[in-house]
């Protein structure tokens, strides 16, 4: 079997470079035959790469552990749904994964454009082919999932990590992976239209909507991630701006970015160098994304493992994707030249300039805040971490500005608007922005950014809810129906628009739910049987604690039960889960109780078996159900605005037709820009057995405050905040070269009892910080590096983009605007004669077009 | 041979290749089950889809060779001025839908008159120019095979056989009617 395998995965690749050539050499030889046969093959590559991942589920599933991979992410015990599954468990078999939904999505995408986009399908072969040659060669040289074991089989596999045995395990990384897959579809029809010169608005239709549905499974697949995050891994968030997490992050951007300057290009022919270009950083960052998580260049909890060699394979491959499609960008440059200006700030298009531009920034932000520790671990050799605090700090305004320009995009008109206009647009939205922040000020809501957070959100509702009012008045008059079919109808006809609308109503909700973490309330304490614990308005009392197994793990459970304002509401049940061949590494199991106010979610933090006592962390999490809830609207609005354009679309406002066969069910979404870690009491729970409890709870302000500054070195977490790991590795120490004891590494409980020591000899805070990077030997401990001497780069450099990017593009708007108007270009350049029949025809077509 | 068995003409009892490689997929299944006998349903189902996707790597193989030993591909639609009929079909549409979503911003206020006028212009000036073409390449098939065929017999030296009439042409109005009216179809008078 293996070697079936092996050599499948070899012919995928023959077969990926004959396609590739026979298309190009059958496009410009005209030779239909070799066209064709190069279009055969394309087809045989997802054949054999079908076949590929039904052999190595099949190896799963019988248990053959010559198979290396097989026995590093599987064994006897371990349930079918999780042995089917590790098929993308481990980089191997991911890879394959990988090509195996390129191969599928490259097939649909050239059996469906094969008529309409033919002179651009011979290079979306090669272009795709390629992507694929290189994934498989990795696999064939380096990291072939089919390798054996020469000698011995072992007799029973090594089981897959506990943390990775959930139902998120099965759907996030498939989800994730299209999202990211997908984008190589976009990226392969702008190197067609490049290379054939073919530029005009063609490709993007092509492209428009897989591009919508890359965005959406990449949101899919963040949010899954969000949801286990925050289900399983108990330390109570959801985004921690661990590498991995921002590099699955970084695509998104260009993504949403491109997705609606795509639209300025649509109706004013304008940013096609920027379009191509979002593309191909989009396509990029998707690749960047799978080599950080593959090669462990950034040091992360997430990543598969350190492997420098794979690194510089995939360092090759971004520089010649890099080189050769901007090389063809410039290379076709006077053929992108836009055809009108920017005449107007006050504009729609310059609100999605400022829109990119913040996306853009964003990602870039985050990119470099991700590379930051490495890049100046090389240059100073010092080790630093950039954290949740670093990123909270950015992020946060950087949200706030985008929600608020979700509410003014739509409002804007086209070239420009007048101040009648503002007036008409803006009075609404403003209004309702102006209300909920005094109502929620007079009802004494001060934390800022929240309050900030809800009016922008009322200003965005009051955007949306006037769009569909004026719009469905709008329709009423032309098709003489009522409020409710004009309304219906509206969004039938302009689905791409009021499904974008239905989602922007999404991204609201979920920003909600991030506002909502500004006002959680926590708790941390030792019950004995009997004994209670109260926060908000919910009271939890310890019950027992009970051990029972069930053959692949010992289940150690609290019980608990739940009042809110005296009445009982129900059970709750925490634990920790102890799996055979695993029980260094217990898991979380978090017990929570969810509504649509607010979430109490209780983790076992300590516990005694002996006299039945146990510590618990309580948090009620207001709001968080929002985002989740949010998404589904996302979802929505998404399936919404991808349902197909036929023919007889426009009877759907007549008849309404059931086109939802390309609806998208979606569970949950995130809204990457913003992960509210807002300081004011962080949940969460990550301990183990023994931990005593009296380190935990700050005593003084200045303790609060550096508890939330310093991060946790252990090594096994992602750099969580001291008052959020519960590890308690022991400390390791070294002698550096002059004689000195530096620590190495450490656990969190450790690192508050130096915290603790410290606070107590009256040291203030820069004191305080100089003494952990004594002790450490660097800033690592720190959250965010201080601003001083290389570091300070960190802190200016964002600034420096930001703002350069800002400049780039006033200038070029400068520029635009002093060219001279070209005006009524006939975008195919033959004039026809204004003929009066020719006249009457098009009036006759766009009446029948409803 | 391979070719004999599968004929694409459409007759009834005609075997597609897909249903050929199906039915052999089909048979590599159940010849792997009873060879291997597998002990798990989970197992069953795999091998089964692997023997599927078996044969439909020899149907890609075929696919793949197909087009370079045979003569018979002529798959490419004549097109005139670069463009398939239903490509131009397509662009109209979006065109009209162009106009129809810029008119609809006109009414929501998100465009001034003036620019309407000027955006609309250069998208009618489009849809008219696309209206022109497809009036060209689309009905006048005939006109222009007959006229091709008129030059061509012309310089051979011979005559053109009297052209089939297609239409009755109203003496009254000089409507041009179809074949099978019995009104004018202009001027209602009785043909």
């Amino acid at each position: 079997m293996s070697t079936l395998g092996t050599y499948t995965l070899i012919a995928a690749f023959v077969a990926c470079a004959y396609a590739a050539a026979a298309a190009v050499a059958g496009q410009r030889r005209r030779s239909v035959r070799l066209l064709e046969s190069g279009v055969g093959a394309f087809y045989l590559v997802t054949a054999l790469m079908t076949l590929a991942s039904a052999v190595i589920m099949h190896a799963f599933v019988t248990d053959d552990y010559s198979i290396r991979y097989i026995d590093q992410y599987s064994d006897s015990i371990q349930p079918l749904f999780f042995k089917i599954t590790s098929y993308w468990g481990g980089l191997d078999g991911s890879i394959m994964f990988w090509v195996f939904l390129l191969s599928v999505f490259g097939a649909i995408a050239v059996k469906a454009n094969r008529e309409r986009h033919r002179e651009l399908i011979p290079y979306v072969i090669a272009t795709i082919s390629t992507v694929q040659m290189f994934f498989l060669s990795i696999m064939i040289v380096y990291k072939n999932p089919f390798a054996t074991y020469l000698i011995e089989t072992p007799v029973d596999g090594r089981g897959l990590n506990p943390l990775l045995q959930n139902v998120y395990m099965v759907i996030h990384p498939p989800s994730l992976y299209t999202g990211l897959v997908a984008m190589t579809i976009p990226f392969a029809f702008a190197m067609a239209a490049l290379i054939t010169g073919a530029l005009d608005d063609s490709w993007l239709r092509a492209v428009r909507r897989w591009t919508m549905f890359s965005w959406f499974f990449l949101s899919l697949g963040l949010t899954l991630g969000m949801i286990w995050a925050y289900e399983e891994l108990g330390w109570g968030g959801w985004w921690g701006w661990d590498p991995v997490e921002n590099a699955g992050a970084l695509p998104w951007f260009p993504a949403t970015a491109f997705l609606h300057s795509v639209m300025v290009q649509e109706r004013r022919s304008m940013l096609r160098v920027w379009n191509i270009s979002l593309v191909i950083i989009a396509f990029t960052l998707t690749l960047f994304a799978t080599a950080l998580t593959r090669t462990g260049i950034v040091q992360s909890v997430h990543a598969f493992g350190e492997d420098p060699q794979l690194a510089m394979m995939f360092g090759v491959f971004i520089a010649v994707v890099l080189i050769v499609s901007f090389g063809l960008v410039i290379y076709r440059l006077p053929l992108l030249r836009a055809r009108n200006e920017l005449e107007s700030w006050a504009s729609r298009e310059a609100a999605f300039l400022v829109n990119n531009w913040i996306l853009l920034f964003s990602a870039f932000f985050i990119l470099f805040a991700t590379m930051f520790p490495t890049l100046s671990e090389a240059v100073t050799g010092q080790r630093i971490t950039v954290g949740p605090p670093f990123y909270n700090k950015w992020m946060i305004p950087i949200g706030l500005v985008l929600l608020l320009l979700t509410g003014i995009g739509p409002l804007l008109a086209w070239r420009k608007s007048t101040l009648s206009n503002l007036r008409y647009q803006f009075l609404w939205p403003t209004g309702l922005a102006l209300t909920t922040a005094v109502v929620l000020y007079a009802l004494g809501f001060r934390v800022w950014v929240s309050g900030i957070c809800f009016a922008l959100s009322a200003f965005v509702v009051g955007t949306l809810s006037q769009e569909f009012a004026r719009g469905a008045v709008v329709r009423r008059g032309v098709t003489g129906s009522d409020m409710l079919t004009a309304m219906i109808g509206l969004v039938m006809r302009s689905r791409r628009r009021y499904g974008g609308y239905i989602v922007h109503l999404g991204v609201v909700l979920i920003m909600l739910g991030f506002a909502g973490a500004g006002y959680k309330q926590t708790a941390q304490v030792l019950l004995s049987p009997g004994e209670e614990v109260t926060v908000g308005r919910f009271t939890v009392r310890h019950d027992r604690l009970s051990v029972t197994d069930d053959g692949a793990k010992e289940m150690h459970t609290a019980h608990l039960t739940m009042f809110e304002s005296g009445q009982e509401i129900g059970q709750l049940y925490p634990g920790r889960w102890y799996y055979r061949k695993h029980e260094t590494e217990p898991t979380t199991e978090v017990a929570m109780r969810r509504s649509l106010s607010e979430d109490v979610y209780v983790v076992l933090a300590a516990y005694d078996m002996g006299d039945q006592s146990a510590s618990f962390q309580v948090t009620v999490n207001p709001l968080v159900n929002w985002i989740w809830f949010g998404f589904a609207v996302l979802s929505l609005g998404t399936g919404i605005a991808l349902l197909p354009e036929s023919r007889f679309a426009f009877l759907a406002s007549k008849a309404a037709s059931d086109e939802a066969g390309a609806r998208a069910s979606g569970l949950t979404t995130t809204l990457l820009v913003i992960a509210l870690g807002l300081t004011g009491g962080v949940s969460e729970a990550y301990a183990q057995i023994g931990v005593p409890l009296d380190s935990y709870s700050a005593t003084s302000e200045l303790e609060a405050e550096l508890q939330n500054e310093l991060v946790c070195v252990c090594g096994d977490c992602p750099h969580y905040t001291l008052a959020a790991c519960r590890c308690s590795s022991p400390p390791r120490f070294i002698t550096t070269s002059d004689g000195r004891q530096e620590i190495a590494s450490a656990g969190a409980e450790y690192m508050r009892g130096q915290l603790r020591e410290q606070v107590e000899l009256g040291r203030d805070r820069r004191q305080i910080l100089d003494y952990f990077i004594a002790a450490y030997g660097s800033q690592e401990p720190l959250g965010a590096p201080l601003d001083e001497g290389f570091n300070r780069l960190a802190w200016l450099f964002p600034y420096l983009v930001g703002c350069g990017f800002l400049v780039g593009i006033g200038f070029v708007a400068v520029r635009w605007s002093r060219r001279s108007t070209v005006k009524g270009v006939a975008v195919d350049g033959t004039a026809v004669a204004i003929d009066a029949e020719l006249d009457a025809r098009l009036d006759d077509e766009l009446r029948n077009l409803d | 041979m391979m070719s004999s068995e599968i004929s694409t003409d459409g007759a009834a009892s005609s075997l597609r290749p897909w249903h050929f490689f199906t039915l052999v997929g089909l048979l590599g299944a159940t010849v792997a089950v009873l060879a291997v006998r597998p002990s798990e349903p989970a197992a069953v189902v795999l091998l089964v889809s692997a023997a599927w996707a078996g044969s439909y790597v020899c149907f890609g193989v075929y696919r793949m060779l197909l087009p370079l030993v045979t003569r018979q591909f002529s798959d490419q639609i004549e097109t005139i001025g670069g463009k398939a009929l239903a490509a131009l079909e397509r662009e109209k549409t979006l065109v009209l839908r162009s106009i129809k979503e810029l008119e609809f911003d006109r009414a929501m206020g998100k465009v001034s008159d003036e620019d309407f006028e000027d955006m609309g212009a250069s998208l009618r000036l489009r849809a008219r120019s696309i209206l022109k073409q497809l009036d060209v390449d689309g009905s006048s098939y005939r006109e222009v095979i007959e006229r091709e065929l008129a030059e061509r017999l012309d310089r051979a030296g011979l005559e053109p056989m009297a052209s089939e009439q297609t239409r009755r042409v109203c003496s009254g109005c000089d409507a041009s009617n179809e074949l099978d009216a019995k009104f004018c179809k202009s001027c209602g008078a009785e043909l």
